[in-house]
């Protein structure tokens, strides 16, 4: 299979988004190598607190250790497998699985084996720790893993997107976040693309949200100066020619941030999204809590986002029901590509970064590029067990 | 006004067959304006000022609601799911002592179709209601789907 023909400068094929096979290649030179993002470091506080997600197709628990730092184990009994931890959120300093009873502590050392003797003189609990996600790394207390020892930093991967996460930030009084308790959890059937797509895409707004979206927002997308930009690998919408990221997370200025290949991040909401399969996708969102304004405020922000995301959300579920009929037309074979050529003619380096009008693709066609590069590069070694 | 287990009965199901047959106006006349519409997200006994929630609309926000389903713009509602709703195990609480409010859970079971696909959401529902003449308005329609903590399925219609 020739995955790198799948990809065009101005068009992919379809078989990006239909093709099972595609989608396994995707979680093993994806998925397994890059930076994933796991957690935000507010969800963990407290010493012992912890946090499961998906990694890929690795079930992860993200741990906040009695020395403050933070690990991720891969949430499998290393005995036969099943996994240890089953809430999305708690409190624990050990696992126990409940088969045969093996118990390890938060940072993933095997601490308890029932009749070890069993298992003869050389059996070693050392050898029997829990996996661990290998690198584990925080920016702006984002927390992100990667399955891969070796490979670019952090934040080498986020690159020029820095600098938007420390303005998402800056918005609070303190320069730091939280997040309000609880998730709002959807699922669609359709392939994972279409929301990374999605996330950076202002030339859908004034269109299939015609029912949601107010007039002065749409200004920002028909008369604004913003840009959309390719940003190391990364999908960015800047429209702060409109104003700054806005106290109130209305749609008045402010940027959106698709940082590949999982996490979104927009006016109150950090969004992660989960592949299941091909045709199948989970979407976890987080609420964003400004630090230091009044609570009112961040209330009005939780109201809005509830209102608009999420799976009863007003712009939502237009955003699910495009996914869904995308899935749906793509399985015809009579048109193999999906055009992605919008400004090509007009897009331009700017800062650095090739940057296109509002409505433009040059932010799709530069996360493209890297999915290209990542599905042809043969993966890093990863790391077995502990 | 003494809650009478038939009276109480048939608003509920006529709260349901309005929902069922999208005549969203009526429906919106049944809430008090100081009405709450809350569809918690986790699991049922969350504090919505602390934690998010599916859907947490007052009155004002449950009108433009329904405005985005009229105005002919909502894709997600081209077609318009169809809607069958069971409501059952009706159980009145106590009159609070002013006369002013009355809890009152139902079962529910929503089966829904849209995309040639066909949808079980099972939720039990909490009412505050209030008198309002020989009838009653609501002031807080609290949906506890079973599934709040799942990934949930589109639900662009009304619950």
């Amino acid at each position: 299979m020739d995955v790198g023909s799948l990809v065009r400068r101005d068009a992919v094929h379809r078989d990006i988004y239909t093709d099972p096979k595609i989608f396994d290649l995707e979680m093993e030179r994806i998925f397994n190598t890059t930076w994933v993002y796991l957690a935000h470091a507010s969800e963990i506080t407290q010493e012992g607190d912890y946090k499961t997600t998906m990694l890929g197709r690795h079930p992860v628990i993200v741990s906040r250790l009695s020395d403050g730092s933070i690990t991720a184990l891969i949430n499998r009994c290393r005995h036969r497998g099943p996994t240890l931890c089953q809430h999305d959120t708690g409190n624990s300093k050990f696992f126990r699985c409940p088969y045969h009873a093996w118990t390890y502590d938060n940072s993933g050392k095997l601490i308890g084996v029932p009749l070890p003797q069993g298992y003869g003189s050389d059996f070693k609990k050392e050898d029997y720790g829990l996996a661990k996600v290998p690198r584990v790394a925080i920016y702006q207390d984002f927390i992100f893993g990667s399955m891969s020892l070796e490979g670019p930093s952090l934040e080498d991967h986020l690159g020029g997107v820095k600098r938007y996460l420390d303005a998402y930030c800056a918005v609070s009084p303190t320069g730091k976040i939280d997040v309000f308790k609880g998730m709002q959890k959807c699922a669609y059937n359709g392939n994972w693309k279409y929301q990374l797509e999605n996330g950076v895409d202002p030339y859908h707004v004034g269109a299939l949200h015609q029912s949601s979206v107010t007039p002065e927002a749409m200004k920002i997308y028909r008369q604004g100066r913003g840009n959309v930009i390719a940003m190391d690998g990364h999908g960015v919408t800047d429209h702060t020619d409109w104003g700054p990221m806005p106290v109130d997370a209305g749609l008045s200025g402010g940027f959106n941030l698709v940082i590949f290949p999982n996490l979104i991040v927009l006016r109150s909401q950090i969004r992660t999204i989960r592949p299941i399969a091909a045709d199948r996708t989970e979407i976890y969102t987080n609420v964003v809590k400004l630090q230091g304004i009044d609570e009112e405020i961040n209330i009005r922000r939780m109201r809005d986002q509830e209102f608009e995301f999420g799976a009863a959300g007003t712009f939502y579920t237009d955003d699910i029901e495009i996914f869904e009929r995308t899935q749906h037309g793509l399985k015809s074979e009579a048109v193999d590509w999906i055009v992605f050529a919008r400004g090509l003619e007009r897009e331009e380096m700017r800062n650095g970064y090739m940057a296109g009008a509002m409505s433009d693709e040059t932010q799709h066609r530069g996360m493209y590029q890297r999915w290209k590069e990542l599905m042809t590069c043969e993966p890093a070694q990863m790391i077995a067990a502990e | 006004m003494n809650p009478d287990q038939e009276k109480i009965e048939q608003f509920m199901y006529r709260e349901a067959r309005l929902l069922d047959k999208q005549m969203f106006e009526p429906w919106l006349d049944l809430f008090s304006e100081d009405a709450i519409y809350w569809v918690p997200a986790g699991h049922d006994d969350i504090d919505p000022r602390e934690h998010v929630s599916v859907i947490y609309d007052d009155k004002e926000a449950m009108t433009r609601r329904v405005k985005r389903l009229r105005s002919g713009y909502a894709y997600a509602q081209e077609p318009a799911s169809r809607v069958h709703r069971l409501v059952s195990n009706v159980e009145i609480g106590q009159l609070s002592a002013d006369g002013q409010e009355l809890e009152v859970s139902t079962m529910m079971l929503l089966v829904e179709l849209s995309r040639h696909r066909q949808l079980v959401h099972s939720a039990r529902c909490e009412f505050k209601l209030q008198p309002n003449g020989e009838d009653w308005k609501i002031k807080r329609k609290k949906i506890n789907l079973l599934c709040n903590n799942e990934p949930l399925e589109s639900t662009p219609f009304l619950l």
